[in-house]
């Protein structure tokens, strides 16, 4: 790192301790959201890296979860977090299900008809949720959602952390199936190269089939936590698709813990441009901004190596 | 085989009788959204209700609805079909500002009735110019709203006297809804209160984090806090605002709709909102009792927005302008439309006046209404109020 | 397929589509041009396919045409017909500058890259208030040539056809061995002497101005443009499953898939009012798995059987 960068770097850090000291609601704040952001990125990030497919369907998915998990608790009284390891499990065999019919097909053919089939899945599946429920929002009204702390004459949520929580699970639990666990090994020697794993004995196939439902198995958790923070809607998981997408491009492609790291640079950022009338309108251009400086900045670090 | 050409003669006959014994009134609603779902629904029930009281002119009203996808060439594609396909006699419906804007170039080529329920922003009144005498819009405009609530407010204060207001703070989505609600808030309160705003990405549309507006809210110390947003903001914002301990004197809400079950949750308690029309009107209301009725009874679900009974009403006061006017003629029938008089389920009793740029608007006016108890309860106009205001805003225990 | 036969469909084809308007009404003439649009916009993205990269941008240089468009006639006093080509040399010259940056980037860097640079201009746009109107976007005082149909149809077709002809020049001239080389294998094209950079520029640049025609011709059709209608992301997913279920790397594919999608979303629309994207989706699913190399591929492997059987 030249010292131009570095100084760069060092001046925008410290600038961003005083903006946190002076309101330190935005670092709260920008770490849950960040929080929520990878956790919903990690299982995109995990497909990515071993199926090699861009899921469009990926929010879709999350609705679906939320959707199952908000009439199962209605007509049980049962309450979302205990909802999580069954959503989870559901979640996971509508995968392996949509998985076996439609992707496993669509692997032999280019890369794009793979892209096109999740966009295809994630219409039918938000156009389904709308006809069946109709638009109109729902939500589940939790007490300790507003769960607050008080520190000094701050009083902020609490509640948002555990997306932190999950976020950290998803990423280290998963760093440990890949790298310690057998079957974890065989993806991850899937998703480096699926003909040599092939040759060495693995079945590909059902390695594809398992990772899709541990991302969606992921994923449906996540949709039953979601319900608790905010109201479903049929469309309500199309805008996490592409930020996921983009923090996983912005992490670099098999990169999960890096997942992480680009989320809580993007909320806090965000989160720091939204507390000042003058920049709010530009917070989320800050996200577009950020991903377009790490990747090219990695091209050209790249290309000069 | 002469009794078999009489008979195919009469049925002939009856067939051309039947085609021309129908007035066709083309409605074009964003179908996959429940407020256009609804209000299509709605329009149809008052058709029915129309037919089956022997219709109009001795002919049976005929609904063709077609789906604008809340887009504006889609909604552009539906008026050619209606009109140059179906050849219908007027035109119905309308929900985003968006698809009525595509909507105005082919109306202006056609120059047919259109009774216009849905969009709000001025920029359609702009595009629609003053020659538009052919548009009657139902819908209240945005300025409209923004003067009937400096009314509302001007009213309840002088009505209840511990209601105080001073200071105003206005939570904004980022779009152009938002956006106009900012600028009419401003300019119409700005001269005798203290307004200020703040903007934030709705959760309809992949935000869903208040803490930055509720922070600035909170330093501001509003007496009233507005915020224009959607339905799915609603329950989150609340519950942000209970864990930030932020807690205005009045809360008030201005969704287009509010989520299923909002009622039921304890959050909900004293939350007012604006809005047009609630159920609680059926207690003081019998057209709006007979509309809520028939929607329950036909579809076996509730309004969920005030779209519905506003599109029902579109569809009455065409019918009852056509039964005046005698025929389907654009010009007899504008002359008819202008002296509506319509009772309608809203509360208030629609006719069609100038408005910044058009001839023909219909209503002007809003209600401020509050949560009790579950229930959307109309506070003011006092002609329409179902029960009296709770003050201030619950603190949060 | 026989050279002949297949200029010859071309030819009939071209006659139709420039007569359309004295037999049919207004509403399929509508529908026409939604289906032309989405069409040329297909073609486009095929196009800088051919060189294997995958652009998830096509919205953010419509809308910037769209923009320019609009703003040419509104702020710069431009005639409408004027503002069109305005548009499209502008976002050429954007592209240039971009194509400079990003350019070097491949497979799903370059895509996230130009997916977020459609974002950067829509909020630019939706957030410059006084110079683009903000959220609420702006209305032209008239729709160009008064709203005419037929003209309108005309103004639509004229884009497609600049398209249509831009893609057929990329199959027939240098560039198709060029772009095809670099897809294949950049490498082995790098060492033969191609100048990857320099085809992908000129592919890039040509795409967007295009594009940018297109965005401008829309926004004069409807008279209005606001941040959320043009810089729509129907109109990169759209192209993109259009030129898919086609038939990609090539110009006839996109124009069979338009044709497939347009006519069958709007036919599905009035039977099923309330439930026809459903439908749609389920369409798109199906004719990719059952289709892989889309309705071209059909299409060509049928030719080589009647040929087969025919020898």
């Amino acid at each position: 790192m030249t010292l131009k960068s570095r100084t760069a770097i060092i001046l925008s850090l410290a600038a961003a301790v005083l903006i946190i000291l002076w309101k330190p609601t935005v670092l709260i704040y920008g770490v849950q959201q960040a929080g929520l952001y990878a956790a919903i990125a990690i299982p995109m990030g995990l497909v990515l890296g071993i199926v090699h497919i861009v899921n469009l369907a990926h929010g879709e998915f999350m609705m679906v979860a939320a959707y199952a998990t908000y009439f199962a608790c209605k007509a049980t009284g049962m309450d979302p977090l205990v909802a999580l390891i069954p959503s989870a499990a559901v979640t996971a065999v509508l995968g392996w299900i949509v998985y076996r019919l439609t992707i496993r097909r669509a692997l032999k053919a280019p890369e794009l008809n793979q892209l096109i089939l999740t966009f295809g899945l994630g219409i039918a599946l938000s156009q389904g949720i709308n006809i069946l429920f109709t638009s109109q929002t729902r939500k589940i009204s939790l007490d300790y959602v507003s769960a607050s702390l008080d520190i000094g004459d701050l009083t902020f949520g609490v509640w948002s952390f555990i997306f932190v929580v999950f976020a950290a699970m998803y990423a280290y639990g998963l760093k440990f199936f890949l790298t310690r666990t057998t079957a974890g090994k065989a993806a991850l020697a899937v998703g480096q190269n699926p003909k040599g794993a092939a040759i060495v004995g693995i079945d590909v196939d059902r390695t594809y089939g398992i990772v899709f439902a541990i991302a969606m198995a992921l994923v449906g958790a996540m949709g039953a936590l979601f319900l608790t923070r905010s109201a479903i809607f049929p469309m309500v998981g199309a805008p996490f698709t592409m930020k996921s997408f983009c923090l996983v491009a912005m992490a670099g492609i098999g990169n999960i813990p890096g997942i992480l790291a680009a989320s809580l640079l993007l909320g806090v950022s965000e989160s720091i441009l939204r507390a000042f009338r003058e920049t709010r309108g530009w917070a989320d251009i800050v996200f577009f901004v950020l991903i377009i400086a790490v990747i090219l900045g990695r091209s050209i670090k790249r290309r000069k190596s | 085989m002469k009794k078999l050409i009489v008979i195919a003669a009469a049925a002939c006959m009856l067939q051309l009788v039947g085609a021309q014994g129908t007035i066709k009134i083309g409605g074009i609603w964003p179908l996959g959204d429940i407020t256009g779902k609804q209000g299509s629904m709605a329009a149809q029930l008052a058709v029915e209700e129309i037919n089956k009281a022997g219709g109009v002119l001795g002919k049976q009203l005929e609904l063709i609805v077609t789906d604008d996808e809340l887009k504006a060439d889609k909604a552009a594609a539906a008026v050619e079909k209606l009109i140059t396909v179906d050849n219908v006699d007027v035109l119905v419906g309308g929900m985003g500002s968006g698809a009525e804007m595509g909507k105005i170039p082919a109306f202006k080529k056609y120059g047919k009735v259109v009774m216009a329920t849905g969009a709000a922003s001025y920029t359609v009144e702009n595009a629609l110019g003053a020659d538009a005498n052919w548009y009657f819009h139902l819908h209240p405009w945005d300025y409209n709203q923004g003067a009937s609530y400096a009314d509302g407010w001007d009213a309840i204060q002088a009505q209840y006297k511990t209601i105080k207001i001073k200071k105003i703070f206005l939570a904004y989505e980022e779009g152009a809804f938002g956006k106009a609600s900012m600028d009419q808030t401003k300019k119409l309160f700005g001269n005798r209160y203290k307004v200020d705003g703040a903007s934030f990405k709705s959760a309809a549309l992949g935000g869903g984090d208040y803490s930055a507006v509720l922070e600035a809210a909170k330093d501001f110390k509003p007496d009233l806090y507005i915020w224009a947003g959607y339905d799915a903001d609603a329950l989150p914002m609340l519950e942000q605002a209970k864990a930030m301990k932020f807690n205005p004197g009045i809360y008030l809400g201005a969704p287009p709709g509010w989520p299923i079950g909002f009622g039921t949750s304890r959050l909900s308690a004293n939350v007012m909102l604006y809005g047009m029309w609630a159920p609680a009107m059926n207690d003081t209301n019998k057209v709006s009792k007979k509309f809520y009725d028939g929607f329950i009874k036909k579809f076996k679900e509730e309004p969920a927005t005030y779209f519905a009974p506003l599109s029902y009403s579109a569809i009455y006061i065409l019918a009852d302008a056509i039964k005046a006017a005698g025929s389907v003629e654009t010009a007899a029938l504008i002359k008819a439309l202008e002296a509506t008089k319509y009772d309608s389920p809203l509360g208030e009793v629609v006719s069609f006046s100038k408005s910044n740029v058009i001839a023909h608007q219909g209503i002007k006016r809003q209600k401020i209404l509050q949560w009790q108890s579950g229930r959307q309860e109309v506070i003011w106009p006092f002609e329409s109020k179902t029960a009296t205001p709770v003050y201030p805003f619950p603190k949060w225990k | 397929m026989n050279k002949n036969l297949s200029r010859l469909i071309t030819l009939v084809a071209a006659i139709l589509a420039i007569f359309l308007p004295s037999f049919v009404g207004a509403y399929p003439l509508q529908v026409a041009r939604n289906v032309m649009l989405y069409m040329a916009l297909a073609v486009t993205w095929d196009m800088l396919l051919r060189s294997g990269q995958i652009s998830f941008g096509i919205a953010g240089l419509f809308g910037l045409g769209a923009y320019a468009s609009v703003l040419g006639v509104l702020r710069a006093g431009m005639p409408a017909w004027v503002s069109i080509p305005f548009a499209a040399i502008f976002c050429g010259l954007a592209a240039l500058g971009i194509g400079f940056l990003i350019l070097r980037l491949r497979s799903t860097y370059f895509s996230i890259v130009t997916l977020a640079l459609a974002e950067i201009f829509r909020i630019i746009i939706h957030n410059l208030h006084d110079f683009t109107g903000g959220p609420e976007g702006v209305v032209l005082k008239d729709v160009i040539f008064g709203g005419a149909a037929d003209k309108l149809y005309w103004l639509t077709l004229g884009g497609l056809a600049v398209s249509l002809g831009a893609s057929y020049w990329f199959e027939k001239s240098r560039i198709h061995f060029a772009l095809t080389a670099i897809r294949n294998n950049e490498t082995s094209a790098k060492s033969s002497g191609v100048n990857i950079f320099s085809w992908l520029l000129v592919a890039f640049v040509v795409t967007s101005a295009i594009q940018g025609l297109l965005g401008g011709i829309f926004v004069q059709s409807y008279g209005f443009a606001t941040p959320e209608s043009v810089f729509d992301a129907n109109f990169t997913l759209l192209p993109l499953a259009i030129a898919l279920l086609g038939g990609i790397h090539s110009t006839v594919g996109p124009v069979l898939g338009a044709l497939l999608l347009g006519l069958a979303a709007e036919w599905l629309k009035l039977q099923l009012p309330y439930g026809h994207l459903v439908v749609y989706g389920i369409i798109i699913i199906v004719v990719i798995l059952f289709m892989p190399q889309g309705l071209l591929g059909i299409a060509r492997k049928t030719f080589r059987a009647a040929d087969r059987r025919k020898a």
